[in-house]
């Protein structure tokens, strides 16, 4: 029982981090760099949320597309102005690593001078509990887990199927190949780019209306989401959703048998001893 | 008057922290994203020792660097053979553990509620915060001239020609695993006297110390300088938070009901640097200095963990 629990309260709580893990996975693989700055897509995702929830007064479920298409093209802009012209000028992976912490503490602390550091909620729609095979959920989390395996399904028949998929698959590869074969960089990055900054928004909408939004609350998830990727793979983003899926279960395994600060502990242990028996798939 | 000195203790801190990650990643290319956890072991395993058993500081300190070192040490051994994204991600996980484990243990640390009181040393001296600034100085002026003369060493040559390119390094029969290992729990042991040197400044302790804002202050300050040059550091850490910390927030006449905000303008004046400069000088400000010319006597003596490890 404990561990059926584990699984459901495991899954409830992940939905964000999934979308967080495939959307930074995806500029991981396409761009070859761990792209910190992502914490503020989950960040300003939350805060378009408020903008169209609270401030213009949509609905909840209304104002998440708009969010998560701005996030989108917020994601879209930090690319073409800072990211390609310092790939464009041969930075190295650990430099863009430290550049993507500078344009992320940018757009944290200006946001915070624009919108000021105090917590904002979210108007929830009415929340009612539900019994699920006899476990306790709210609609609100049953809705949240739903569009997070409908926005994953969408997200994997494109990598898989579809020609943008493999036009991102072949750069990520070998991009002078890609360039030869007629594929498009310029166009391609740019979609990607749009894509997972839309499933960071998403993340940090349900995030913002599971608790808080907070000027900190995409970078409180980035080291987990960093992890995850990291272990799953790179690029694989199959391996981001087990990993993201698995480590929600952990966590609130963890949580129930002890104390939910020791969870964090054993986890990032367990990432640690996962990163040194996996030899060389990092790349 | 006072509080100048206490700033300036804590930049001397923060240089030597910056120096000894120009160590680590302009020379040996570890990209160590956990300064502030090894610094905080210092801090905190000295504290611990200093309040809950009664160690007296000096010895506290090395106590708390040696366990610093060895973690550091255990820490070398899993990762740092993998890829300098991995190691990056290792590292930052590893000083979330420290915060984590400090705010946990609460009948070592006091948690949340903080650990005191450090007494300052020198207690019977008039002017013992301008000695303490004074030992600093040494210190830090030491480790620079250390880190100096380890670029022109056998060792400095062989985490040079690593950070370069490893698998020929190897190829020419460094034992290049080791001498990342040895120079990786070196500094780290460093970080760790640097934090415990710090636990008197602040005298009591609290969890909020540890934050991850300390390691990317560090980080930014060194790109910022120049990763590799040995004065790097230096001018980094008078850029940011000589500017900011100390000039601006002591000295700028703001208004109150702005000054809150200014550490929050201050971040975001780190991060506009912080992409300026790696766009348009990704040297840093004083770019690479190139090695000293080598004298054939001098160096050539010290026998060192890379020569004795090559076979």
């Amino acid at each position: 029982m404990l561990i059926v629990d584990a699984i459901f309260i495991g899954l409830l709580e992940a939905s964000p981090l999934i979308l967080a893990a495939m959307g930074f996975t995806l500029i991981f693989y396409l761009n070859g760099f761990m792209n910190i700055a992502f914490a503020e897509t989950i960040t300003f995702g939350a805060y378009f949320a408020i903008l169209f929830n609270v401030v213009l007064g949509l609905h909840f479920y209304l104002a998440v597309i708009p969010s998560m298409l701005l996030s989108g093209v917020m994601s879209v802009a930090v690319y073409l102005l800072v990211f390609r012209p310092a790939l464009n000028r041969g930075v190295g992976p650990t430099e863009m690593i430290i550049l993507s912490v500078g344009v992320s503490f940018m757009l944290r602390y200006g946001l915070i001078l624009i919108v000021g550091p105090e917590n904002l909620f979210l108007n929830e729609p009415s929340i009612s509990y539900m019994q699920v095979l006899g476990l306790g959920a709210t609609n609100l989390q049953l809705v949240a887990l739903a569009l997070v395996f409908i926005m994953a399904g969408i997200l994997f028949w494109m990598i898989y199927y579809t020609g943008l998929g493999e036009q991102m698959r072949g750069l990520a590869n070998n991009r002078e190949l890609a360039m030869a074969s007629g594929i498009n960089p310029h166009a391609t990055s740019v979609a990607i780019w749009f894509i997972a900054g839309c499933a960071g928004g998403m993340s940090g909408v349900f995030s913002g209306v599971f608790a808080q939004v907070t000027p900190y609350m995409g970078w409180n998830v980035i080291l987990i989401t960093m992890l995850v990727t990291i272990v799953a793979g790179v690029g694989s983003v199959r391996g981001a959703v087990v990993a993201a899926v698995v480590a929600g279960i952990l966590t609130a395994f963890i949580t129930l048998v002890t104390k939910p600060l020791y969870a964090e502990v054993a986890l990032l242990l367990a990432f640690i001893g996962v990163l040194t028996y996996r030899g060389t798939r990092t790349a | 008057m006072d509080y100048l000195i206490f700033s300036l203790s804590l930049m001397l801190i923060y240089i030597g922290l910056a120096q000894l990650l120009h160590v680590q990643f302009g020379l040996a290319g570890i990209p160590n994203f956990g300064v502030v956890g090894f610094w905080g072991i210092g801090l905190y395993g000295t504290g611990v020792l200093y309040v809950q058993f009664g160690v007296p500081l000096l010895l506290a300190i090395v106590v708390a660097s040696v366990l610093c070192a060895a973690l550091a040490y255990l820490l070398a051994h899993l990762i740092l053979q993998r890829s300098g994204q991995a190691i990056l991600a290792a590292t930052l996980a590893f000083a979330a553990i420290v915060a984590t484990l400090v705010i946990t243990e609460k009948d070592l640390t006091g948690g949340v509620q903080g650990l005191g009181t450090i007494a300052f040393p020198l207690g019977d001296l008039d002017a013992r915060n301008i000695v303490y600034l004074g030992i600093l100085i040494v210190l830090v002026g030491a480790l620079m001239w250390a880190s100096a003369r380890l670029r022109d060493s056998r060792l400095g040559r062989v985490l040079v020609a690593i950070r370069d390119n490893e698998e020929l390094a190897a190829s020419l029969g460094k034992d290049t695993a080791a001498s990342k290992r040895t120079i990786f729990a070196i500094t780290c042991g460093l970080m760790g006297v640097l934090g415990g040197l710090t636990a008197p400044l602040h005298q009591f302790l609290v969890p909020y110390l540890l934050a991850p804002s300390l390691t990317f202050a560090v980080w930014i300050a060194l790109v910022l300088g120049g990763k590799g040059h040995n004065l790097g550091a230096v001018i980094g850490v008078f850029v940011t938070f000589g500017l900011f910390d100390i000039l601006v927030e002591t000295y700028a006449p703001v208004p109150a009901e702005q000054a809150i905000l200014l550490p929050n303008f201050k971040l975001f004046c780190y991060g506009v640097l912080l992409v300026g400069i790696i766009m348009f000088r990704p040297t840093g400000l004083l770019g690479e200095d190139a090695p000293r010319v080598r004298r054939r006597s001098g160096s050539g003596r010290v026998r060192d963990i890379a020569e004795t490890g090559a076979e």
